[in-house]
């Protein structure tokens, strides 16, 4: 180790110390101070740069191509008008999509409404008067259809129920989308979202509460809408590794889990803070077009890793219509499961994990590792471990679906869901838990699963992949070192993602699968009972990657398989962690208190569950956030951390 | 809001339907066949089939239609049973308001008050719902369930206080109008996935579950018994009480077809000779042809059968998945 300090040898207590002081050499070392005024000029011109983008890739002899955010940018920025107004008809004649209709003609509406003519009004105003849309069934989806119906209604304040597609008067589609809204933002700040930090579903979010903040009328719900737009990006900020949403994630597609920067939070992150790479994307777009200025603290929380830091969040599962299962609780009349989120966050890498179980139908992520990378895209930065799992059972504990027909109505846009090469997974034979830079996983699978094995992500991306007799197994990816502890060995299986890339996303997946699907390989371990510890460091805290490799090799390690998998393990911290599977884990002797985990608990973000006030902090400002008196305050104090 | 001036409706006219209200078969579906690397299907909400075997959409295009229910004193009151709510018409189809809020959603069936049209209920996806006032509002009626959801509800017509409801927790009975439910003892607390009544002899009852039987009752619900024991163990997903002779009842599900009996239950045929696939949805008898029986497939489409299952039609929609197949007195009329 470069590090002076033997981690094994010294209290756990006291290391947790060393810690926090943070590494010696980091990847990433801290740059000049970040001050309000050349981040929010710097951000001016990313917006500017995102816009020009978007009216470049405009083919204005090409009426068959581009959607409605190109349209919106074009009626924003009065060009290409004559494309615009042939597309926007286009796009209006048989609406399809629903709330993704819905949310971005608000966009042209409000964005483009200085040049949108008369005729253009009307053509906007009949499709709202007959497309019926679809509300959907998740959070996201509910959110944009609400925002959008509140915002249309705002336009035509006053109309009949006869001139909208429900029936309803101007008046009666903002109350009841207004009480839905406020509702929403309730639940979330006192217990987290249920669709909670999703690389790809941060758009909509960012999408409708950018729209309602920036042009909603009523005032109320306009400085909501920004206030939980702000904990929403406050919330990735805290979780954010050179732009890369990493960790845990209720939702993530599969072309986000093998490049997590290809995600539409990357977008984000490099928009509002300037990380990575410009890409296009809708709600970057806008973002852009909108005129929201984000505060600056967020800038400042989502690129200082200069001290090392555990971040817990408490989340909570999509809502449960069936199958709830007894462990579930009841909110607002629905049934759900708290979801205990847990990040460590370092200069060279982050590592996030979730308890395990069904949390989320079909798309979740227990676990993951990104390490950092100054510029991500193209890169595999990532590590994680999953049980492949599907079943009915998932299927209609969150959709509507018959039991014959879910699983097969799922995969048709999901082709992945039920493939054994999956990426992503819920399961309920898992449990997961964390302690700084380590996770344990541990699985007793019942005879009769459809899929009996775990699969471990190996990226192409990874360096120095060294399989020691002792049955670690060791790789780096960027500046990270990882140890990986399969209980039971499996074997190396060379993968093509290309078709699950292909269909596994959606129909706007569109190239690139084959560039982005191959070349990676799967560890694949079969047992009823197995586990696995993933060990983590950053290499400046080694004089060699040989060194570290020694390091975790004398960690002391016990574990059995029969009657259910346990494991006792020293982290390279000296912290010994504990579990066996359908036990509370055990920290230092301690049992992991679940029962106090806090809504958000580290040093950029704080709440308590329960009390819809929220705090950001960064050096000596912060700013307090109060969901109950509707009140944002700022402060800065000297005697601040 | 007017709704789908559409050729195909116009059509309707040219074929000699007229603006009466008539008993025409309809279904609640969506066309998932088609549907490939997408969530949303090519087609969806209540299709009506024509005198001349076409079938022409009903009502507002919505992604996710589960049911309908017209009110048995007025015609002109009809409502559907939707992802996004209730929507509901007070003229026949020619305009439709959705008339739940934002807490009401994926609703499964409506049953109305033949007494007091005001009177209105339904199943849902998050539980049991009543509207006092023909549907202008609505409120949850749960207590006593030990499991909100709900596809199917009836109405004992002849004391409209009394409903019986499948939920995923067993089948449920309430005397007050829903202000309290009591799980019905002699069927298993099982997902109850379809309950229908007879016509001519509203004693009968049938009620299918979710791998656990389906029940007969023949003393208006209070005794249930085990019938159709040859496939207890698949998933039921319809059954059907011929409305001209309760002893002929037809069940059917995944994997097993369609089961047809002609002695009140004793005994049971295999009628899945003919089906265009084994897995079948929704089930209907005709009561304009005593004797016919509609089946729906998964996405294979219709058949109906004039010889109690023994050989089968195309009675066409290919490639539909249905949430509900039955007749209702809707009114299909040019725009």
């Amino acid at each position: 180790m470069k590090s002076p300090f033997s981690f094994r040898l010294v209290p756990g207590l006291l290391i947790v110390g060393l810690l926090a002081a943070g590494p010696l050499f980091a990847a990433t070392p801290p740059t000049a101070p970040l001050t309000d005024g050349p981040l929010a000029a710097a951000f001016q011109e990313r917006r500017q740069e995102l816009i020009a983008a978007y009216l470049e890739r405009t083919d204005p002899a090409n009426l068959e191509r581009g959607g409605l955010h190109d349209v919106a940018v074009n009626f924003a920025q009065g060009t290409n008008l004559a494309w615009a107004r042939g597309r926007l008809r286009a796009l209006t004649e048989s609406p399809r999509g629903a709330m993704f209709w819905m949310y971005p003609m608000v966009l042209v509406m409000q964005a483009g409404r200085d040049n949108l003519a008369p005729e253009d009004w009307a053509v906007i105003r009949e499709a709202w008067k007959t497309y019926f849309p679809y509300r959907g069934d998740t959070e996201n989806h509910w959110l944009m259809y609400y925002a959008s119906i509140y915002l249309a209604a705002e336009v035509w304040p006053d109309l009949p129920g006869s001139e909208w597609y429900n029936g309803k008067t101007s008046a009666e589609n903002r109350a009841e989308a207004k009480a839905y809204l406020l509702e929403s933002i309730r639940i979330t700040t006192a217990y987290g979202r249920g669709e909670y930090d999703s690389p790809n579903y941060i758009d909509p979010f960012v999408s409708a509460l950018t729209l309602l903040a920036v042009w909603c009328e009523d005032k109320e719900l306009r400085h909501r809408a920004e206030m939980m737009l702000e904990i929403d990006l406050a919330d990735f900020a805290v979780e954010n590794i050179g732009g890369v949403y990493g960790g845990a994630h209720s939702r993530i597609y599969p072309k986000h889990t093998i490049q997590p920067a290809l995600a539409a939070s990357s977008a984000l992150a490099w928009l509002l803070w300037g990380q990575g790479e410009m890409q296009l994307n809708g709600s970057a777009l806008i973002v852009a077009l909108s005129g929201y200025a984000p505060p600056t603290i967020l800038q400042r929380i989502a690129t200082d890793r200069s001290e090392s830091y555990v971040h817990r969040e408490l989340k909570r599962t999509r809502w449960r219509m069936r199958h709830a299962g007894p462990e579930s609780i009841e909110l607002a009349g629905h049934r759900t499961k708290e979801v205990y989120k847990y990040s460590y966050m370092t200069a060279d890498y982050m590592v996030g994990s979730t308890q395990g179980g069904l949390l989320q139908p079909i798309q979740q992520q227990t676990w993951s590792l990104n390490w950092h990378e100054e510029k991500p895209l193209g890169i595999a930065s990532t590590f994680f471990a999953l049980h492949p799992y599907y079943s009915p059972l998932e299927g209609t504990m969150f959709f509507g679906a018959e039991w014959d027909t879910v699983v097969d109505l799922i995969a048709r846009s999901k082709v992945d869901y039920n493939s054994p090469d999956k990426l992503m997974s819920g399961s309920p034979h898992e449990q997961v838990f964390q302690h700084e830079s380590t996770v344990i996983g541990l699985y007793d699978i019942p005879a009769g699963t459809t899929f009996p094995h775990l699969n471990t992500f190996f990226s192409r991306d990874l360096v120095n992949r060294t399989e020691d007799p002792s049955g670690w197994i060791f790789a780096q990816g960027g500046t990270t070192y990882i140890a990986y502890r399969p209980f039971v060995a499996g074997e190396w299986r060379p993968t093509d993602w290309t078709g699950l890339l292909a269909g596994g996303a959606g129909a706007w997946i569109s190239s690139g699968h084959h560039e982005w699907g191959t070349g990676h390989q799967v560890y694949v371990s079969e047992s009823p009972t197995n586990g696995y510890i993933a060990q983590f460091a950053a290499e400046h805290e080694f004089e060699s990657f040989a060194a570290f490799m020694a390091a975790v090799k004398a960690l002391p390690l016990t574990f059995s398989l029969q009657p259910t998998v346990a494991v006792s393990f020293t982290t390279l911290a000296g912290t010994t962690l504990e579990g066996t599977y359908g036990q509370t884990p055990r920290i230092n002797g301690e049992p992991i208190d679940y029962d106090a985990w806090p809504l958000y608990e580290g040093p950029f973000l704080k709440g308590v569950r329960g009390e819809n006030v929220l705090e950001l902090q960064h050096g000596q400002e912060t700013r307090r956030l109060d969901f109950k008196s509707n009140q944002l305050t700022t402060s800065v104090s000297p005697t601040a951390r | 809001m007017k709704r789908f001036a559409s050729l195909l409706a116009t059509a309707t006219l040219a074929v000699g339907l007229t603006a009466e209200p008539t008993s025409v078969l309809f279904t609640a579906a969506a066309f998932t066949k088609a549907q490939r690397n997408s969530s949303i299907p090519t087609d969806a909400g209540i299709f009506v089939r024509l005198p001349d075997d076409g079938w022409v959409p009903y009502g507002p295009k919505i992604q996710q239609v589960s049911s309908a229910a017209v009110d048995p004193a007025d015609a002109s009151r009809v409502f559907l049973a939707c992802g996004n709510g209730i929507v509901r018409s007070t003229d026949g189809g020619d305009s439709w308001r959705l008339v739940t809020g934002w807490r009401e959603s994926d609703v499964t069936a409506l049953v109305i008050d033949p007494t007091d049209g005001q009177k209105v209920y339904a199943s849902s996806g998050w539980g049991l719902l009543r509207s006092l006032d023909g549907g202008d509002s609505w409120t949850s009626i749960d207590d006593g369930l030990s499991e909100r959801f709900s596809r199917t509800i009836v109405m004992d017509e002849a004391n409209p206080a009394r409903l019986l409801a499948g939920t995923a927790g067993g089948l449920f009975v309430t005397t007050d109008r829903g202000d309290w439910w009591h799980q019905v003892k002699g069927v298993p607390s099982a997902h109850v996935l379809r309950l229908r009544r007879g016509v001519d002899q509203p004693n009968t009852w049938l009620a299918v579950t979710e791998g656990q039987g389906a029940w007969l009752s023949t003393d208006d619900g209070n005794a249930w018994k085990l019938t159709a024991p040859e496939v207890a163990s698949a998933n039921l997903y319809a059954c059907a009480i011929d409305p001209h002779d309760a002893n002929h009842l037809a069940v059917g599900g995944w994997g097993v077809g369609v089961w047809t009996s002609t002695d009140g239950g004793a005994s049971w045929q295999n009628r899945a000779d003919g089906l265009p696939s084994p897995n079948v949805l929704t089930l209907t008898y005709d009561p304009h042809h005593p004797g016919r029986v509609w089946a729906a497939s998964f996405e294979e489409g219709l058949v109906f059968s004039d010889n109690d299952g023994a050989t089968w039609q195309d009675g066409g929609l290919d490639g539909s998945l249905t949430n509900d197949l039955g007749f209702l007195p809707l009114t299909v009329t040019p725009r």
